[in-house]
């Protein structure tokens, strides 16, 4: 059996270039949080960012510098803040400017059904009425060749990457997938190259017991990472619950350019990976969001 | 039977969750997104509907969380949820038309129920904006295809605009028949909640009017917010909540952290804030 497994640092060096578009999996949960962190780490630049309602991972990716363009539906930090860095970036060009695609949540979702589907677009009757198609020229309205009715086009999403956060995974890239699923099904597949990060890598023979829970096969799979805790400060499903005073600290520092320098120096340039950040978050406090996950879900094998 | 006990203390945050409440009915599927509208749906299902089903976006849908959420990924939203899916299938169910009632927030909103929550212009445009919001996230998707949408939103000049600076989600955009004409599926708004009072949509001209007031509010005080308003010609002031209602909706936000009562959450220690929702996981057991 083929052993995709590497380290974080190996797999963001090998898939994750300058210039490329990306992707990253969850929702407000299960996110690619150690993920963003190390793109940081490796100084990324002129990243196309491509999502659904990215939270911090892209406010930070913005306010390192990494990012060129974003086509997404919504951008936010968490309950206590705005996307500030996404703001300072598009109201006064700090640290730089960037390009905007605006979508709808729906019309994310099937940019990326159309891509795991290898077709150029998908229709839908979001968007009919609003100023979306108006800015996004990308949008189109057209009449329904079977019935004449408005019916707006999206088109295909296909990054270059994406990096998606997993429950488990074998060291093929067979990922299993609690909880919300998000686009994560259809990122994987329209993704050039997938990354799988995961809570754990667990043998063939316990995939084998319940392989409908294989969300993402492996064979739209490069690399696999093992990778614990590598959604906090959001949750993951069966593992951990969300650390939200973790986020309400970091919305106390970004209020400034300055304040969220000093809070991308303390929590990811002077770690030198996820293992070190989560030891400065603390193995306590970790184990506790985790006893606090399990009393809600648990993975039932 | 006994009279219904009134609450004496309550916020206005909390008096919209009561109404919101008050608008869904019993065995509805009902899409709802963080804060408040989050605190009506369960309010809802605790007090007066328990066969309403609520949906998150991100794919959770039905589960009776012990405490809230704190976004609309957020595992608790799995706690006994009999249906797990994609984002994607969700808002397909959604454009299907199986989704009856949904909640959504505004930046802007005009008087034919638009919704803006892109970007204020202000001097500068779409690309230089004078404020850039989140976006839609899946407002306009909600907007276009549920059959009815409730609107919340704080009583603001700058909120209540005779026309948005930018469409995020369709109200009923330039009047009577445009919403069939550009081919939307869903019924558009039927109540703006805000902090001081509840408006409308007249069925022949689709504008908004003053329809409920809050305790303690006049008329002059909408109009002088909202010069363009119109007004009904029997503005009733809406019940107050109740006893109960403020109970269950203070105990399900533990830390009060959607509520922002007090600034308890500013300061609240780790130890503090895993021990308050570890009882109300226990309790649910």
């Amino acid at each position: 059996m083929e052993d995709k497994v590497m380290t974080l640092k190996e797999a963001i060096k090998k898939f994750v270039h300058n210039g490329c578009s990306i992707t990253f999996g969850g929702f407000c949960g299960r996110n690619s949080q150690a993920a963003a962190y190390e793109i940081v780490r490796q100084g990324k630049k002129d990243l196309t960012f491509i999502d659904d309602s990215p939270t911090d991972q892209l406010d930070i990716l913005i306010g390192a510098g990494c990012v060129k363009k974003v086509e997404i539906a919504w951008h936010g930090v968490s309950i206590f803040a705005r996307a500030l860095n996404f703001r300072r970036a598009v109201e006064r060009g700090i640290p730089r400017k960037i390009e905007i695609e605006d979508y709808s949540n729906y019309a994310a979702g099937l940019r990326f059904l159309a891509g795991a589907m290898g077709v150029p677009f998908l229709p839908t009757k979001s968007l009919l009425g609003s100023d979306i198609p108006k800015y996004n020229k990308r949008i189109k309205i057209i009449r329904d060749p079977y019935e004449g009715k408005p019916i707006a086009l999206v088109p295909a999403a296909s990054p270059d990457v994406a990096i998606i956060h997993v429950q488990r995974a074998d060291v093929q890239g067979n990922a299993q997938i609690w909880g919300h699923l998000a686009n994560d099904d259809n990122k994987a597949r329209a993704a050039k190259h997938t990354i799988i990060t995961c809570e754990e890598i667990i043998p063939r023979e316990k995939i084998l017991q319940i392989p409908n829970m294989t969300i993402i096969p492996s064979y739209c799979v490069d690399a696999v990472v093992h990778v614990p805790y590598g959604s906090h400060p959001w949750s993951c499903y069966g593992y951990y619950y969300h650390d939200v005073l973790f986020q309400r600290d970091y919305s106390k520092y970004n209020k400034t350019y300055e304040g969220f320098l000093k809070w991308l120096d303390e929590w990811v340039i002077s770690c030198d990976d996820h293992v070190e950040y989560c030891n400065k978050v603390g193995r306590e406090r970790l184990l506790e969001l985790t006893k606090m996950e399990q009393m809600l879900n648990k993975i039932p094998i | 039977m006994n009279a219904k006990e009134y609450a004496k203390d309550y916020t206005h945050e909390e008096l919209m969750a009561t109404i919101a409440a008050k608008e869904i009915k019993d065995g509805e599927r009902v899409f709802v997104g963080i804060g408040i509208p989050m605190i009506a749906g369960f309010l809802a299902i605790h007090m007066y509907t328990p066969r309403t089903t609520l949906i998150f976006e991100g794919g959770y849908i039905g589960g009776r969380p012990p405490f809230t959420c704190t976004d609309v990924g957020d595992s608790v939203l799995g706690f006994k949820a009999p249906y797990i899916t994609s984002l994607w299938r969700t808002f397909s169910d959604l454009q299907r038309g199986y989704f009856d009632l949904a909640i959504i927030g505004a930046a802007q909103v005009d008087k034919y129920g638009n919704v803006n929550s892109t970007a204020i212009f202000g001097n500068g445009t779409y690309d230089n904006p004078a404020v850039r919001l989140p976006g839609s996230g899946g407002a306009n998707d909600i907007a276009s295809s549920a059959k009815r949408i409730l609107i919340m939103v704080r009583l603001e000049k700058q909120r209540f605009v005779p026309k948005v600076d930018y469409i995020t989600s369709p109200g009923y955009i330039n009047g009577p028949g445009t919403r069939e004409k550009v081919g939307l599926k869903g019924g558009g708004p039927v109540a703006i909640i805000t902090d001081k009072a509840v408006f409308r949509f007249n069925k022949n001209t689709k504008e908004m009017y003053l329809s409920e007031l809050y305790p303690n509010i006049s008329i002059e005080e909408i109009k002088r917010t909202v010069p363009w308003i119109n007004i009904a010609e029997d503005v009733r002031v809406v019940e107050p909540p109740t006893m109960e209602e403020i109970e269950f909706i203070r105990s399900f936000d533990p830390t009060d952290i959607i509520l922002r009562r007090k600034r308890f959450f500013e300061n609240i220690d780790f130890q503090s804030w895993v021990m308050l929702h570890k009882l109300k996981v226990e309790e649910a057991i």
